[in-house]
């Protein structure tokens, strides 16, 4: 009897807090810190009589976070009420596109186990608000067991977006390309941070078992996964999980079920799966997006990390991992093409900022955007490299002088003591004479002949060279030397 | 002639010409109010006697009443539920803002039935509102305090909310003026949601041109409210130019005819036809198959089904009436709901709930939204036809209190088909006075117009007015 | 008899309703006629029909991205009697079923 094989089917569902000033439906600020409720009001509150008014920016974002899944916008979308009851959850229903999203019909590219590349197809993105926060007073923080709940609407109505896959992963390795990849994209679009530690970013993952023998599991819904480790663990837990059930011949039921991060396992949901209908929002009209407005937004839309990779390959010659080192983060990849475009060699850029910005960057732990160089200045610097007037070594010195003591180009130089170009001419020729009338004794053993290896000149010359600090070339040092004492 | 007897355009221009106080109308009021609360229970809450102290505005130093589900900041707003019971909310609904700065001065909050569901004002938490021209019978509904406090006397003006007939019935049954606006012409920002697509907010009166000052008040564009108005102003102003019905066409619904209507309802039909072909309009008929058959099924399932999703923030955590020794959540919410809520209230919230179940929602709620197209569509059809359509604003006179338990629940809701459709179209309706019947009883009909043809319909509302005269002041009661 | 009274409590109990007995006899009877008198709408040809319809074919207004905070959140908060420290304490969420 041939071995049984399982292949995973699994879809992400993931929520996104999108990038505004206020909540989707009225105007308090979305900065969550501050103490709790107190960025309410009576929309985010649920209070009677209110009405929901919907932020543009949550549209725009919307429309760009969907463009970086590669999908369509739509020209009409509706809000709906999704009904459940939860404490959370101010009016008993969540306002949410759910039926007729903003954006549907995109794919993100993974590879799959053989290192092909796989479109993970995306059905759809949309708009939502969020729920308040749910504080348990058990002693281990968790839901199960908590006596009692305190709650907090501060983060009642952020504007989320939520973005629902088709079932197309087959892996938790694929999963976590999915879900890297999709961030660095929204991230780009500047839709949204995308901050993991601010739980900007959540996933569940539905998991569900196809069998060769021609068993399909049911579908299993995994939640409470905050971050790309956890839902990696989580869906391999799951497939083990079901795998197991399957081949001893037991049924996979259709439930929801929890990932306990501590533990490392998924338990059955407690809570009875939560009862979902829904109508339409009255107090809402039809969304509706002009093609001028989508236009815009095409044209306002950046190139993407995996777009922008390629292209420094092709242009400025860079290899593939600096090219993806660089176009990582968007602000780093803006400022080495900034750098190139004040007129840096792109590989010495490329260089230069992988290496030594990164490195102040993590030793200072600052962003790019807080960067004390501008990419003028660093472009300035290689320039000089390049026109040999400050060598590679003086020309790190110089950098830290700038970054460290908030200097311009010149100031660290200066500071630094370099004569740019080098010292030659009647300054080397002074230093000269400075270190052999300091060391008579040394000229003495020249003169006399004895320095028949030439060691002694060599002496001299290294006094030479370490009062210039370096900034003479050796070869002009030994010839001037040599010329200074015939 | 006492102070509060006079009608608001009166009450402006005294107080204008100083002929008496602002103080002095306010005393009157709440005199009257003293007298007769007793007999009628209008209101919910009354408000202190404030001094008013430099009044300015349109309607400055005139007292009002509000409908108790338009909220008040401060002020206790109950929507005549126990579930809300003390709370005080913590801003002001749109309309109350742009009365206030009007100079109004706020004097109560009328009785309703809860949640504004119902049609004879005996369902509220707070007991029942009688109808001042005879207290054995009903007021009608759910706007029955805010309607009988103006047919009473007690103020010139107060607002309602009509979501399937809630201004234009109890009018018609207190012998006022009631106006249901085109949806989105007044914010409905700060009124407590029943069936949000279909409610409006409207004013009574007991004059068309006091209508008019008031809709002059609240017809602006409200950016709180996304379905309020915008690009758009209209003229609500009292100009005699204006008030002229020659060959404009009226039309009663043909599928109506065959109605046997009580013959005081009849005979209003008749005397109204008679005035507007005096006036030199033209009757005529236009067919509404769509809307006699099928709105009443559209109308229920759609307000049920968004009554029900807005009636689940009621859940005892954030404000109204709690429980503090509940053992678990799922138990104070279900304990707080089942004491909270009356039962009219319940069987709305668990029919919208049952028709919106997944199992159901494509047969029952999206059916009836595609139902709700089809009326639109044979409404503005109609109105290609005529200029408005008139028709009776309640199938019957008002019902006595005592005989309301033989009236089975799905009776009660044939009632308004006369006024439904209206909310369902989203078109302005006025029901206005015609008379009175043998038992002295006043008669109401109604006038539906064309969508923002608010302005038009308040004019030819005063036309009518012109022949049958104005409403006289209710006794409440008093012999 | 469309709904049982067993399957009208369990919609009573999803929408958080307890009802008597009483309560529940009426409502079955109530809900039973309703949902009649809806079937009328299988009597339409409904199928090109556009649903989600709303009184007024108005677009969705928007609002710009704006900070203007609610200046009386107190009010808010002083309309619950579940406050404490700000945060609103409600009873365990998981409960013995």
């Amino acid at each position: 009897m041939p071995e049984l094989e399982f292949t995973p089917v699994i879809g992400i569902e993931i929520h996104i807090r999108l990038k505004t000033k206020t909540k989707i439906f009225c105007s308090c600020s979305t900065n969550t810190d501050v103490p709790p409720n107190t960025h309410v009001c009576p929309v985010c509150m649920g209070l009677p009589g209110s009405l929901p008014r919907l932020n543009y920016e949550v549209v725009q974002q919307g429309m760009l976070a969907g463009m970086a899944l590669n999908c369509e916008v739509q020209p009409k979308s509706l809000f709906f009420r999704k009904s459940y009851f939860y404490p959370d959850l101010p009016k008993g229903h969540q306002i949410s596109q759910c039926d007729l999203p903003i954006v549907a019909g995109g794919f993100i590219e993974v590879h799959d186990e053989n290192g092909n590349l796989k479109k993970i197809r995306v059905n759809h993105l949309h708009l939502e608000e969020d729920v308040g926060s749910l504080h348990h007073s058990a002693s281990d923080g968790r839901l199960e067991g908590a006596a009692i709940s305190y709650v907090d609407y501060n983060r009642s109505g952020m504007p989320l977006a939520e973005i629902v896959s088709e079932p197309d992963v087959s892996s938790a390795k694929e999963a976590v390309e999915y879900v890297t990849t999709l961030r660095r994209r929204v991230i780009y679009s500047g839709a949204s941070d995308v901050e993991l530690e601010k739980g900007m970013m959540r996933f569940d993952a539905n998991v569900s078992m196809k069998c060769s023998d021609g068993r399909w599991g049911r579908k299993v819904e995994v939640k409470n996964m905050n971050s790309f480790h956890a839902l990696e663990k989580a869906i391999e837990y799951e497939i083990k999980r079901q795998k197991k059930i399957m081949l001893q011949g037991g049924e996979i039921l259709q439930e929801t079920r929890h990932w306990n991060d501590a533990k490392g396992v998924t338990t059955a949901s407690r809570v009875k799966e939560f009862y979902r209908k829904f109508i339409v929002e009255p107090d809402l009209p039809p969304l509706i997006i002009s093609q001028e407005w989508i236009d815009k937004t095409k044209a306002m839309f950046p190139e993407m990390p995996d777009v922008r990779a390629r292209r420094y390959v092709n242009e400025f010659k860079l290899t593939p991992e600096a090219a993806d080192m660089l176009t990582d983060n968007k602000a780093l990849a803006d400022y080495f093409e900034a750098c190139v475009k004040a007129g840096a060699e792109p590989v010495r850029a490329s260089h230069w900022v992988r290496t030594e910005v990164l490195r102040i960057l993590n030793e200072k732990a600052l962003k790019i955007d807080s960067f004390n160089i501008t990419p003028d200045s660093l472009a300035n610097l290689i320039k000089r490299i390049d026109a040999g007037k400050i060598s590679t070594t003086q020309a790190k010195e110089v950098f830290d002088a700038m970054t460290n003591n908030n200097l311009s180009l010149d100031e660290a130089i200066k500071s630094c003591g370099i004569t740019e170009g080098g010292i030659v001419g009647d300054a080397l020729s002074s230093i000269i004479q400075k270190v052999i009338a300091e060391n008579p004794d040394v000229l003495a053993e020249i003169k006399s002949g004895k320095d028949t290896k030439g060691k002694k000149l060599k002496f001299l010359q290294g006094l030479v060279m370490k009062e210039t600090k370096g900034q003479a070339k050796p070869q002009e040092v030994a010839e001037a030397l040599t010329k200074a004492l015939n | 002639m006492q102070l509060y007897e006079l009608n608001l355009h009166e009450m402006i221009e005294g107080l204008k010409a100083k002929k008496f106080s602002a103080d002095e109308l306010l005393t009157s009021c709440q005199n009257r109010i003293d007298s007769l609360e007793k007999n009628l229970n209008a209101l919910i809450t009354r408000l202190d006697d404030k001094k008013i102290s430099n009044p300015s505005g349109i309607l400055a130093g005139v007292p009002t009443i509000l409908k108790d589900n338009i909220c008040t900041r401060d002020i206790k707003t109950t929507a005549a539920s126990k579930i809300l019971g003390e709370w005080k909310p913590p801003y002001d609904a749109t309309v109350w803002k742009l009365l206030r700065d009007a100079g109004s001065v706020l004097i109560g909050k009328a009785n309703l039935d809860e949640f504004a569901m119902g049609s004879s004002c005996t369902k509220s938490a707070y007991g029942a509102t009688k109808n001042p021209h005879d207290i054995s019978r009903v007021p009608g509904g759910s706007s029955g305090g805010s309607a009988a406090a103006v047919a009473a006397g007690y103020v010139p003006f107060s607002l309602g909310s009509d979501t399937g007939g809630s201004i234009r019935q109890p009018a018609s049954l207190c012998g006022v003026y009631g106006f249901k606006p085109t949806y989105g012409m007044v914010s409905r920002y700060g009124l407590i949601s029943y069936g949000s697509s279909l409610d409006q907010i409207g004013p009574f009166a007991r004059t068309v041109r006091d209508l008019q000052i008031v809709m002059s008040v609240l017809a602006h564009h409200d950016e709180m409210d996304s379905s309020s108005f915008r690009e758009k102003n209209y003229d609500f102003s009292y100009d005699e130019s204006k008030l002229n019905l020659k060959g404009k066409k009226i039309a009663l619904v043909k599928e109506f005819q065959s109605f046997n209507l009580e013959p005081s309802i009849a005979n209003a039909m008749d005397k109204i036809k008679k005035i507007l072909e005096d006036e030199g309009a033209e009757i005529i008929e236009v067919s509404l198959p769509v809307v006699s058959k099928y709105s009443l099924a559209c109308y229920y399932a759609l307000a049920m089904s968004e009554a029900h999703t807005n009636l689940e923030r009621y859940d005892g955590v954030r404000y109204g009436y709690t429980v503090q020794d509940a053992s678990g959540l799922k138990e104070m919410f279900e304990r707080v709901r089942s004491y909270g809520f009356g039962p009219e209230v319940k069987y709305r919230i668990i029919a919208g709930t049952c028709l919106t179940e997944p199992s159901r929602c494509d047969e029952y709620y999206v059916a009836a939204t595609k139902v709700r197209t089809l009326v639109a569509q044979e409404f503005a059809r109609a109105f290609t036809q005529t200029d408005f359509i008139l028709q009776p604003a309640a199938s019957s006179k008002a019902p006595k209190i005592n005989e309301l338990d033989q009236i089975d629940e799905l009776k009660s809701y044939e009632a308004d088909l006369y006024t439904l459709p209206v909310n369902l179209a989203g078109l302005p309706g006025l029901s206005f006075f015609t008379g009175y019947d043998d038992d002295n009883l006043p008669v109401g009909l109604q006038l539906i117009g064309a969508r923002w043809s608010d302005p038009e319909i308040l004019n030819a509302g005063i036309v009518i007015e012109n022949h049958t005269g104005s409403p006289k002041i209710a006794n409440g009661g008093l012999n | 008899m469309k709904l049982t009274k067993e399957e009208v409590n369990d919609i009573a109990l999803e929408s958080r309703l307890v009802l008597t007995e009483k309560e529940l006899e009426g409502t079955v009877k109530f809900i039973n006629n309703f949902l009649t008198m809806l079937d009328s709408f299988k009597e339409l040809d409904l199928k090109d029909v556009e649903p989600f319809s709303f009184a007024e074919t108005l677009e969705c207004p928007l609002r710009a991205d704006e900070i203007h905070p609610f200046e009386n959140t107190q009010g808010i908060i002083n309309q619950s009697a579940h406050v404490e420290d700000n945060l609103f304490k409600v009873p365990r969420i998981m409960e013995a079923q």
